[in-house]
């Protein structure tokens, strides 16, 4: 069973690589850019002879560069976006880089199977009340305008694959993880809070933080993978024993290193993002609208989660909670120095 | 009420954004159409932007839109072609730089504009930022005296967005212009010279270099990232420095004259002159550092006031380039960018490109 990865050498893509090789998948083919850094691919091809891991090599943003990368496989996993840069680069290397994969999908293997890694951004809980639990019935965003770049082109990506499924008809299976992190993944999520000069915001007081270490979000894509039906099928990603964003700082200002933090709460939050906005509009942009009360309901107002239909396809954490943040703070602190 | 011009923008990438923004600021314009060849892209254009239509064929949108101007923001390959079919539609055209990848095809342009009574301007945005305008006053009042040497310098990084982009793709489009990554930039360093040497063809000497360690084994490894340019015309001389390197990534303009030295910062935003010492001596020698100081002081408050004012924008120079470009087309003055300019750094441009060429054709061959 062959197997292609995209964004396989990214920070997840190589934990999925890993845990690929560790069911016993052979001939996992790594769709890298030329030129990108293939440090941990290369380890994993050293550590995994028989998993016959090897590279495709090219861009997703060329009609002609996935042609080849796409024939001959059983499952394609598509981790490739672009998680900064430039709105309009962010939209073309991950919205755009879908269409031409699903273009050639399309062409050379169109009953593939469609593994894609999604993410929570894409659904709209702006204007659900306070501690909705998010599941997969949860509302996708209708206003993706509204927020920040990322949220905006995994949405339209996401729409974009349901379109194309509901075209051809291929087995499409869609992850949305909360907060990735792991040792090599950034080190404080958006959702704790912000850097803003010397001070770090703490906006996410007593939520729940929907963490994912990296291997069990590695290890839900393989298993979510496996169970195939006809259509598609959508698992939220999280792990268990969630902590809050005020345990996770504590923790991490215990163990890594300290911050100096101030406590938004979350009414003072939004009378700020109001005026962030307000700002914005008045001074024709010469800040940028970081927050606005639209951005601010759907990241800081408090959700619960719900990881049950996850847990139905027999996955379970490879990494307690406990342990994945003990392991990326020893990590972090040992970069810090 | 006057009436609004109606925008096009073609090419809905990372500096389209910018030329939307701008004209959505301006009151006398309105964005009615974006167009890409890819519709993803111009979809995410309009709905971000709120306009309310796009499209992935250019004839189309002219002839559904039938706007007043274009802005033409695609690769620098197409923009002739592309600003043929605008004239020939009727349309104004703001092309973003490099206008073209050649002279030649800059002439025939130019040519086809004025053959049609349509107007034309070039991105050069830096050309309209505040310290430049401010230079441009101080000359104006004589304050430089004569200009005798102009010094231009322009970082760039390529650890940036576009930069890394680049390097990750030997088919982009940047790899294909003559000039390469020179191309795509030093029309910010060539139009910072031009205004003050104003020969026709002036005598250029360059040097060009790679100087990245990292090999990739193609086309990308031949791409030059330093760049010095001397110029030499009949009554003013000018330095031209790009860099890839040199850190902090700065982005000024000296102007020599016989009066007094100008420095234009378009990072900081600030404009100082170096003064003769007015003062004997030692004490000659102590007052400048205080005098460059209180310059400092008064450019930092100067910005505040512009920042109190919401007048310290990104692109504050393609705003007023935009303004002044409309201006020209609702009043039919000429246009903020002299033709005779665009034609001159075109030609200055193949010209370096030319020299380059040789340069690395002997450089690689030691390789």
């Amino acid at each position: 069973m062959a197997v292609l990865v995209t964004g396989s050498n990214g920070f997840l893509g190589s934990a999925l690589v890993e845990r690929l090789a560790l069911h016993g998948v052979q001939g996992i083919r790594c769709f890298v850019r030329e030129g990108s850094d293939r440090s941990r691919l290369e380890r994993l091809k050293n550590k995994y002879p028989d998993a016959d891991i090897h590279y495709y090599v090219g861009t997703l943003v060329s009609r002609s560069d996935p042609v080849k990368a796409v024939r001959d496989v059983d499952t394609i996993y598509h981790l490739a976006a672009a998680l900064g840069g430039a709105p309009a680069d962010m939209f073309l290397n991950t919205v755009v880089a879908t269409k031409y994969l699903m273009e050639a999908v399309i062409a050379e293997n169109p009953d593939v199977q469609i593994v894609h890694v999604s993410s929570f951004s894409v659904y709209g809980v702006a204007d659900l009340p306070a501690d909705t639990t998010i599941s997969e019935q949860t509302p996708l965003e209708t206003h993706p305008e509204k927020r920040d770049p990322y949220a905006f082109v995994k949405w339209r990506q996401e729409k974009l694959l349901l379109d194309y499924q509901k075209q051809h008809g291929f087995p499409l299976t869609i992850l949305r993880p909360g907060v990735i992190y792991g040792p090599h993944g950034s080190a404080i999520s958006g959702r704790v809070g912000l850097q803003l000069g010397g001070v770090f915001l703490h906006l996410g007081g007593s939520n729940t933080l929907p963490l994912s270490y990296v291997d069990n979000c590695a290890e839900a894509i393989v298993l979510c993978a496996a169970h195939k039906i006809a259509g598609v099928s959508v698992f939220n990603v999280h792990d268990d024993d969630l902590p809050s964003s005020r345990d996770y700082l504590k923790a991490y200002n215990r163990q890594v290193k300290k911050i100096l933090s101030v406590p938004v709460p979350y009414f003072l939050l939004q009378l700020g993002s109001r005026a962030v906005e307000w700002y914005h509009h008045y001074s024709k942009g010469q800040l940028p609208a970081i927050f606005t009360p639209y951005k601010t309901a759907n990241l800081w107002k408090g959700n619960r989660f719900d990881n049950r239909k996850l847990k139905s396809t027999g996955w379970q954490p490879v990494v307690s909670t406990s342990d994945g943040m003990r392991k990326s703070f020893d990590y972090f602190r040992k970069s810090s120095q | 009420m006057t009436k609004k011009l109606k925008i096009a923008i073609v090419g809905c990438g990372q500096i389209a954004d910018g030329h939307i923004s701008e004209v959505q600021k301006l009151a006398c314009a309105k964005v009615v159409g974006v167009c890409d060849l890819e519709i993803l892209m111009a979809e995410q254009a309009a709905s971000r932007y709120g306009i309310s239509r796009y499209y992935d064929q250019f004839d189309e949108l002219l002839e559904k839109e039938q706007p007043d101007v274009v802005h033409i923001t695609t690769p620098p390959q197409s923009h002739l072609s592309l600003a043929m079919a605008a004239i020939d539609a009727g349309c104004h055209v703001y092309v973003e730089k490099p206008f073209t990848p050649s002279y030649q095809e800059t002439v025939k342009l130019i040519g086809h504009a004025e053959k049609n009574g349509r107007k034309l301007t070039i991105g050069h945005i830096y050309y309209f930022d505040p310290p430049a305008l401010a230079l441009r006053k101080l000359v104006r009042e004589n304050i430089i005296g004569d200009p005798v040497h102009v010094e231009s310098f322009y970082g760039y990084s390529l650890a940036g967005p576009f930069g890394k982009a680049i390097l990750g793709n030997s088919t982009h489009w940047v790899h294909a212009l003559p000039g390469k990554l020179f191309q795509n930039n030093i029309d910010h360093l060539l139009n910072k010279i031009i205004e003050f040497v104003d020969d026709e063809r002036p005598l250029i000497k360059i040097f060009g270099e790679v100087r990245r360690i990292t090999r990739l084994g193609d086309i990308r490894d031949k791409m030059p990232d330093e760049l010095r340019v001397m110029i030499q015309g009949s009554s003013t001389t000018a330095y031209a420095t790009f860099s890839s390197h040199i850190k902090p990534t700065a982005h000024f303009m000296r102007l020599y004259g016989t009066k007094n030295i100008a420095h234009a910062d378009f990072v900081a935003r600030t404009l100082t002159l170096e003064q003769e010492p007015t003062l004997p001596s030692a004490l000659g020698r102590l007052l400048p550092a205080f005098n460059m100081g209180k310059q400092h002081r008064r450019e930092g408050w100067r910005n505040v006031g512009r920042f109190i004012r919401s007048d310290f924008h990104f692109f504050a120079g393609m705003h007023n380039l935009i303004s002044g470009f409309y201006d020209s087309i609702l009043h039919d003055t000429p246009p903020p960018v002299p033709h005779r300019d665009i034609l001159r750094i075109g030609w200055m441009m193949d010209e370096i490109f030319r020299q380059l060429d040789e340069q690395v054709k002997e450089s690689w061959q030691f390789l």
